[in-house]
């Protein structure tokens, strides 16, 4: 595995649809290292047919720790509408996906990602955003855990 | 460890007055030396040769909101391994920032939103060279790395690593060159639509390098684009020497007979690329400099801790989990692994020297993307290479081409095959 720590964070906004779409892409190593302690762990078992019933309330618990877009300074209330594992071995990715209804314009986007920073002190962030067509890509790490957009 | 040249310097002078007398003294054609003239003279050594680092992720860093290259960062504490001041600190000359796309889907949408980030990351390091005229300069040729040295100023050139953000459209990759790439990197650690990784856990799906990576290396000869095979997996590399026609590099690659990871090149790979008059530029990442034996005394306290445990970790409130994250912290600092230093990146040297030449080493750092070891932890520390390799009896002639020379030597026939492509 590439020695650097990194994330991957896609926000997308489309005023027409009223959508707020955000897609979470972790490396399953860690997720099992932050939830659990262990980065091989198998007891969650996410996005397998015996995943264990409390592994969305782990993870989202985890998450909502280190994680969080406001809108229009109002915190979007995060609910998993999918999972999904992609990669193999080392590499594997486990995606989260958000769909969040967003009927006003945004004007503001505020967000934090510090995933992962409580065990790496050298973690990356990467978050793409697409607001209507305003493409900008950033970086968030422990140091900077915090962005925020006017529009 | 050194931490600069100028604290270096009162260090000697520090050392000279409590311990000169136990020196151990080091034989040299002329006279006996001792460790503090080895040192004193490595360092006037690594001020005359043109001293170039192939590979740093740092446009990562300068999308970070707020980060400024021109103030100095703790790397302990802000995990920055490379800004201007601390490569002014360590003598580092010039340097090649690759802007890294991480891989990601391989669709209409993925290949726009790499683009996009590619672009930003090369504009920040456009624009960063700008408002740091005075002490850095963007370099697009060969030369331009001595004119900037001469001016007294840092070379800043520009990579990048993964050719995902190429996505299916060849003219992307002038579009690249227009803003100053002069080295790709075909692919990362998992396979794209170019080549196969060297880590990519399902295993090849090219057989090497794709048609389209075909076209792609074509493009690169065409353009003077540096093809840069580290990461591909050993039959990119093989496909690299066959397809294209300038010498290629491996920007951040090891010798596997040292250490055995398929990130590193064998020794039947380092002798054909002796033969390809390309060049190997040796990478400071922990795992591919040496083999960290299982570290037993750890994971066994590790395991009593989980086996003392009165619930699941699943059950553990907030405070409960802190605690124990605090524990295994505390584990993990009481039994380290041991670290790679700068006695391996020499052994390493040592070896594809033996094999492939003077002619065909390097050195590719890959600060900011997970390169750092005890002795070169960011680019502040570099010159502790150049005194390892005095130390072992490398010549400065030998020291400038390894610093920089044997790149520069691929990078204007590179240039040349792209001239007379175009002519």
């Amino acid at each position: 595995m590439h020695p650097l720590r990194l994330s991957l964070c896609e926000i997308d906004y489309t005023e027409q649809k009223e959508l707020l779409t955000i897609n979470l892409k972790l490396f399953l190593t860690d997720v099992n290292e932050a939830i659990l302690f262990d980065p091989n762990s198998t007891e969650l078992a996410f996005c397998r047919p015996n995943e264990a019933a409390n592994a969305n309330r782990l993870l989202m618990e985890y998450v909502n720790r280190f994680f969080f877009v406001k809108a229009n300074n109002e915190r979007v209330n995060l609910k998993i509408k999918s999972k999904r594992l992609s990669g193999k071995g080392e590499n594997t990715a486990l995606w989260i996906y958000f769909e969040c209804k967003q009927s006003d314009p945004i004007r503001s986007l505020e967000i934090k990602n510090a995933i992962f920073t409580d065990l790496f002190f050298d973690q990356n962030n990467i978050v793409y955003l697409d607001i209507d067509g305003i493409n900008k890509s950033l970086m968030l790490n422990k140091r900077t855990q915090i962005y925020e957009l006017i529009f | 460890m050194l931490k600069s040249i100028s604290s270096y310097l009162v260090l000697v002078v520090f050392f000279v007055l409590i311990n000169g007398c136990k020196q151990k003294p080091v034989e040299t054609d002329s006279k006996t030396e001792t460790e503090e003239e080895l040192v004193q003279r490595a360092l006037e050594i690594h001020k005359r040769v043109l001293t170039l680092d192939t590979h740093a992720d740092t446009p990562l860093r300068m999308i970070e909101p707020g980060f400024d290259m021109a103030e100095r960062h703790d790397p302990k504490e802000t995990g920055s391994k490379v800004d201007y001041p601390r490569m002014k600190e360590g003598d580092l000359d010039a340097i090649f920032f690759a802007a890294f796309v991480a891989q990601d889907i391989r669709d209409d949408d993925g290949n726009t939103r790499a683009k996009a980030l590619c672009h930003q990351m090369l504009d920040s390091v456009i624009t960063s060279t700008e408002r740091n005229a005075d002490i850095v300069g963007l370099a697009v040729n060969p030369d331009d790395a001595y004119e900037l040295e001469k001016e007294g100023k840092r070379a800043i050139f520009i990579g990048i690593e993964n050719g995902y953000p190429i996505g299916n459209d060849l003219s992307n990759i002038e579009e690249y060159y227009n803003k100053g790439v002069r080295y790709i990197t075909l692919v990362h650690s998992s396979n794209n639509d170019i080549a196969d990784s060297a880590t990519d856990e399902k295993g090849a799906e090219h057989g090497g390098i794709s048609e389209f990576g075909a076209k792609v290396v074509g493009e690169m000869n065409r353009l003077g684009i540096m093809v840069d095979v580290s990461h591909g997996n050993d039959s990119v590399f093989y496909d690299a020497v066959k397809l294209s026609k300038a010498p290629i590099i491996a920007s951040h690659s090891n010798a596997r007979a040292v250490t055995e990871h398929q990130r590193n090149m064998t020794d039947e790979m380092l002798k054909l690329m002796s033969e390809n008059g390309g060049v190997v530029q040796l990478t400071m990442l922990a795992d591919y400099l040496r083999t960290a034996p299982p570290n037993a005394a750890r994971d066994s306290a590790m395991a009593a801790i989980r086996a003392g445990m009165t619930k699941p970790i699943s059950e553990l409130t907030d405070e409960e989990r802190s605690a124990l994250r605090k524990s295994f912290t505390e584990l993990n600092e009481k039994y380290p692994n041991p670290p790679a230093t700068v006695q391996h990146v020499a052994d390493h040297i040592d070896h594809i020297t033996k094999v492939a030449g003077i002619d065909h080493v390097g050195i590719g750092c890959d600060f900011d993307g997970g390169g750092g070891i005890e002795g070169v932890f960011d680019a502040s520390e570099v010159m502790n290479i150049t005194i390892e390799l005095v130390r072992r009896g490398y010549t400065e002639e030998e020291i400038a081409k390894i610093w920089g020379g044997n790149l520069i030597r691929v990078f204007k026939e590179v240039q040349l095959v792209a001239e007379q492509l175009q002519s």
